[in-house]
């Protein structure tokens, strides 16, 4: 089934860019008709981020001067889409450093200069107060902090980014690169902490419970600080994933994180005698994660069965994903 | 399924209009029967009341027009938040096809995936490049397949 133009092409795998890319020149016909439908414009934007994927430099311009027609080139949102047309063609660092400069010359211009700032630079003459961003121009902030991340000057992209986000806290978005910025950088407890931010956004949010739980997982197996902590990533990781799949049935990532979590809790039970000792988190009792870990074996089990034979009602799941659960049962030594 | 439904619902639907048919059948001969006797006297209309069966068969034709439409409704969304949920990752987009086989205009799948794939922060540069390679390690002609 050819994926939707309504959605943002940003998680698609390839081959499926490649099939919105190639819709370009139907889109581009069809958009000379002059009534406006509600979904036209999200169409333009995906087609345009899907040709500037597949290197359709052509139908991308296209698309822009389109969106550009029809928002005005002092829209916020067609300035941050131009800045990213002439991200993708930058040829060398040059030319992304004149991208950049294009950025912060935009933001200057507009930095909302509040009365209140006047009055704390007065107060505090020795201390510096940034410009507060203009939240009208967040796309172009983004873009900057991305173009930044790109460009490999993380540490400043993440005071960019801490920066929009003092001024914008309710923003899980920009939480959440910022937990992804700092994984990258293997500060795993603050990136758990920006984490548990986009939670406190959207509590809901399945996926992310697993996310946290899995850089819980793996800040519990590269820590070096002693068993201590590494069971309290454990137990929180399990409680992550325990979440995840409360919240959504039949959840292939939490239950594949849950069956991790759970081996590797019960082999170093059987290494090490019972470690309970400070108060601030607390293991469930063996019983409890064994029975954890037999849920989670057999669920996997029925999900990996139903969607290698393709059961009707089972062909959601990414194929890949399967395989890897399907290797971690058979790593397990349980056969289908 | 959904033959059955309709076959129900049109049946109904004859039934109804058989009604209707037969009450109007009916107003005429009792205003004609009236007009033919009492042309003399001044004309008090009659206050005639429909048949029994007439009302019956309405009232039946109703119910099974009813029951035609609600056989013929799609199954029920999930109103729990976990059932939903899975569904969306179990069955993906063919769990939400409407009624003519398309998946359903406002199915958007996992709606929090853009907290993940971070649209407004996109690397556009190392996409290209990803995809630039996937282009030649001979991912474009599986594409093409």
């Amino acid at each position: 089934m050819a994926p939707s133009l309504l959605f943002n092409p940003a998680k698609l795998p390839p081959s499926e860019a490649l099939q919105l890319a190639q819709q370009a020149p139907v889109v581009l016909q069809g958009s000379s008709s002059p009534s406006e439908t509600v979904d036209q414009w999200a169409t333009f934007e995906n087609l345009l981020l899907a040709c500037l994927r597949t290197g359709d430099d052509e139908a991308a311009a296209k698309c822009m001067d389109q969106l550009e027609a029809r928002f005005g080139p002092d829209n916020e949102r067609v300035m941050a889409l131009r800045g990213l047309l002439s991200e993708a063609q930058a040829e060398n660092n040059g030319e992304l450093e004149a991208v950049l400069k294009q950025y912060d010359a935009i933001l200057e211009g507009n930095s909302t200069n509040l009365v209140g700032h006047d009055r704390l630079r007065q107060l505090f003459p020795d201390r510096r107060f940034a410009n507060p961003p203009c939240l009208r121009l967040q796309p172009i902030t983004k873009r900057r902090i991305a173009l930044l991340r790109s460009m490999g000057r993380v540490s400043d992209a993440a005071t960019a980014l801490v920066q929009l986000l003092d001024f914008s806290p309710t923003d899980a978005e920009a939480w959440s690169e910022l937990s992804d910025l700092y994984f990258t950088q293997g500060l795993y407890s603050q990136a758990i902490y920006a984490l548990e931010e986009v939670l406190l956004l959207s509590p809901n949010a399945w996926n992310i419970h697993a996310r946290l739980g899995e850089v819980q997982y793996m800040a519990a197996t590269t820590s070096g600080s002693g068993g201590g902590s590494q069971q309290k990533y454990l137990a929180e990781a399990l409680k992550r994933f325990a979440r995840s799949i409360e919240l959504c049935d039949d959840y292939l990532r939490g239950y594949y994180g849950l069956k991790l979590v759970t081996t590797r809790l019960l082999k170093e039970q059987a290494k090490q005698a019972k470690q309970t000792d400070d108060g601030e988190f607390t293991l469930p009792d063996p019983k409890t994660i064994e029975r954890l870990d037999e849920l989670a074996t057999a669920k996997l089990s029925e999900i990996v069965r139903h969607s290698t034979l393709k059961d009707r009602g089972w062909r959601g799941y990414d194929e890949r994903e399967v395989a890897a659960a399907r290797e971690l049962l058979s790593q397990n030594g349980i056969e289908r | 399924m959904t033959w059955i439904s309709n076959t129900i619902t049109v049946f109904g639907g004859l039934l109804l209009a058989h009604a209707c048919y037969s009450a109007q059948e009916h107003a005429a001969l009792q205003s004609f029967r009236a007009a033919a006797t009492s042309t003399l006297t001044s004309s008090t209309p009659v206050a005639s009341s429909l048949p029994v069966d007439i009302a019956i068969e309405t009232i039946v034709a109703t119910l099974v027009i009813v029951l035609g439409l609600v056989l013929g409704t799609r199954p029920l969304r999930p109103i729990q938040w976990r059932v939903w949920a899975g569904k969306i990752e179990r069955e993906g987009e063919e769990g939400f096809l409407g009624n003519n086989g398309e998946v359903e205009k406002d199915y958007m799948g996992n709606p929090f995936t853009y907290l993940e794939s971070r649209p407004s922060f996109v690397d556009i540069r190392r996409q290209r490049k990803e995809f630039a390679e996937w282009i030649k390690n001979g991912g474009g002609d599986a594409g093409k397949k």
